[in-house]
């Protein structure tokens, strides 16, 4: 089983960095694991912990969040609130138990192609053992 | 000691000069033994008010009310409203004052101070009676209450029976009032978040399997929300209660909007509930204990509250309600805030 699962992924990219980090990615024809599904919004700031809750609960196995690296940021400020906001959401998905390796954040600027490529790879290096996200995927 | 002649003196006078719309504070309730929340509009009335260890209840949830029902009005009464707080509930003031909800002048704070004790917790009391009704509970000379029964009177060491959230209260007296009762003194509070250090000590399953459990009894009731001070939101996440579907709504707007959580009591909908709930209040929540005690179901609220309150203080520096002036917790950040598990 577990060598034949292949994570999904979820990655809330911001618009001016890491999505175009991504682009980049793409554009120089690295290669990287398909498991993602890129959600471009305007800035990390952004990100509302209700979305990263959302995504686990309708059966994405990991979530990634990736800003502008600090003191980057198009609106000046926001991966600094986004920092803070999801450091607490982080902290209590944790707490009631989930696998801190589900949700994590990155910086990726838009010139880190590179650095896109290898946190996915990683993301899903570690979400492989792990199997399933079940604990917080919706019954109804 | 609250002298309780000196606050029902002041009620009176507030009332009589005009100075205040109403009071609220708390009364005898029904049931003969517990406190109920009063609202005190004539100056005779202030008789009623009595102050024990029975006075659970955040009033500032009334202030929350009060706005909305100022907000239909036409002439509204601008005068402010009188609101009787303990420690916990002068903070959840200072939280609606920070959050800019309510103005300083729309309230006038007459602030009790707990002292030595605090409110006691009514499932430890009846676990200590054996069932049997207490009829009056009363502060004690020397750390401990005096509960009447039917068949005599009872001395419980205030630990035995004290609620949680006053074991491990931060300010057993009012940050802000207008007139205090009660001297401000400082109960020794040995370790503030005792209570979730047990949990924090489990592997992770075994935090998933406590959480697993106690979230699936989550009936969805919302008496949580309804009892806490912060949980003013008009529209909250899990109910769309302000986007009624009518005859007239089309397609679009319904597809438009967004529904977040699935309304069935069902163990990941509670999960999802509780969490939103949870870092909603991340940095507002003032341990007040409301939500632990209207809980039907006997679910440990304040185990995700005192968490959040415990990373906000060890990753921030971050104490919640005890400066207005203050910006709240996630609408402001510092350079050297941690990133260490950003890639």
């Amino acid at each position: 089983m577990e060598d034949t699962f292949e994570p999904r992924i979820v990655a809330f990219l911001c618009k001016w960095c890491s999505s175009a980090g991504s682009d980049l990615a793409g554009v120089s024809r690295m290669e990287y694991p398909s498991n993602v599904t890129p959600i471009q919004v305007m800035c990390s700031g952004s990100v509302s912990p209700l979305y990263i809750f959302s995504a686990l609960n309708r059966g994405a196995d990991g979530v990634l969040v990736s800003g502008c690296h600090p003191g980057d940021c198009h609106y000046i400020k926001g991966n600094y609130y986004a920092r803070r906001r999801l450091a607490l959401a982080k902290k209590l998905l944790e707490h009631i138990g989930l696998e801190p390796e589900r949700f994590q954040m990155s910086w990726v600027s838009a010139a880190e192609g590179q650095k896109y490529t290898q946190i996915i790879k990683e993301l899903v290096r570690e979400l492989k053992p792990l199997g399933p996200q079940t604990k917080l995927r919706r019954k109804v | 000691m609250v002298n309780i002649q000196s606050l029902k003196e002041e009620a009176r006078k507030c009332l009589q000069e005009g100075k205040v719309k109403y009071i609220i504070g708390y009364e005898k309730g029904a049931d003969g033994w517990k406190a109920n929340p009063a609202f005190i509009k004539k100056p005779e009335d202030v008789e009623k008010l009595i102050w024990d260890p029975t006075c659970f209840h955040n009033l500032a949830r009334f202030l929350v009310d009060e706005k909305r029902r100022k907000a239909k009005e036409k002439q509204p009464d601008t005068r402010p409203v009188g609101v009787v707080v303990k420690g916990c509930d002068s903070r959840a003031v200072v939280i609606l004052l920070q959050e800019k909800f309510i103005e300083r002048n729309d309230v006038y704070i007459l602030g009790l101070s707990c002292e030595k004790a605090g409110v006691v917790d009514e499932r430890k009391l009846a676990r200590k009676l054996d069932g049997k009704k207490p009829v009056k509970i009363e502060l004690g000379e020397k750390d401990n209450f005096l509960v009447f029964t039917d068949d005599g009177k009872a001395e419980i060491p205030v630990r035995e029976i004290l609620a949680e959230r006053c074991l491990e209260c931060k300010a057993n007296f009012p940050v802000i009032s207008d007139v205090l009762f009660g001297e401000k003194t400082k109960r020794e509070v040995l370790n503030p978040f005792q209570s979730i250090e047990k949990m924090e000590s489990l592997a992770q399953e075994d935090k998933w399997n406590f959480w697993k459990q106690t979230l699936a009894k989550c009936i969805r009731c919302y008496a949580c929300r309804s009892v806490c001070p912060m949980c003013y939101c008009d529209e909250c996440v899990s109910d769309t209660i302000n986007f009624a579907v009518t005859a007239d709504t089309t397609a679009e707007e319904k597809a438009q909007k967004i529904k977040w959580l699935e309304k069935s009591p069902v163990l990941s909908e509670n999960i999802f509930y509780n969490l939103v709930r949870a870092i909603h209040l991340a940095g507002r929540c003032i341990d007040c204990g409301e939500c632990e005690r209207a809980c039907p179901v006997n679910i440990p609220l304040r185990l995700l509250n005192k968490k959040m309150e415990k990373e906000a203080l060890k990753l921030f520096g971050y104490e919640a309600g005890f400066d207005p002036s203050q910006p709240s917790l996630i609408s402001c950040f510092k350079d050297e805030d941690p990133q260490d598990f950003i890639r």
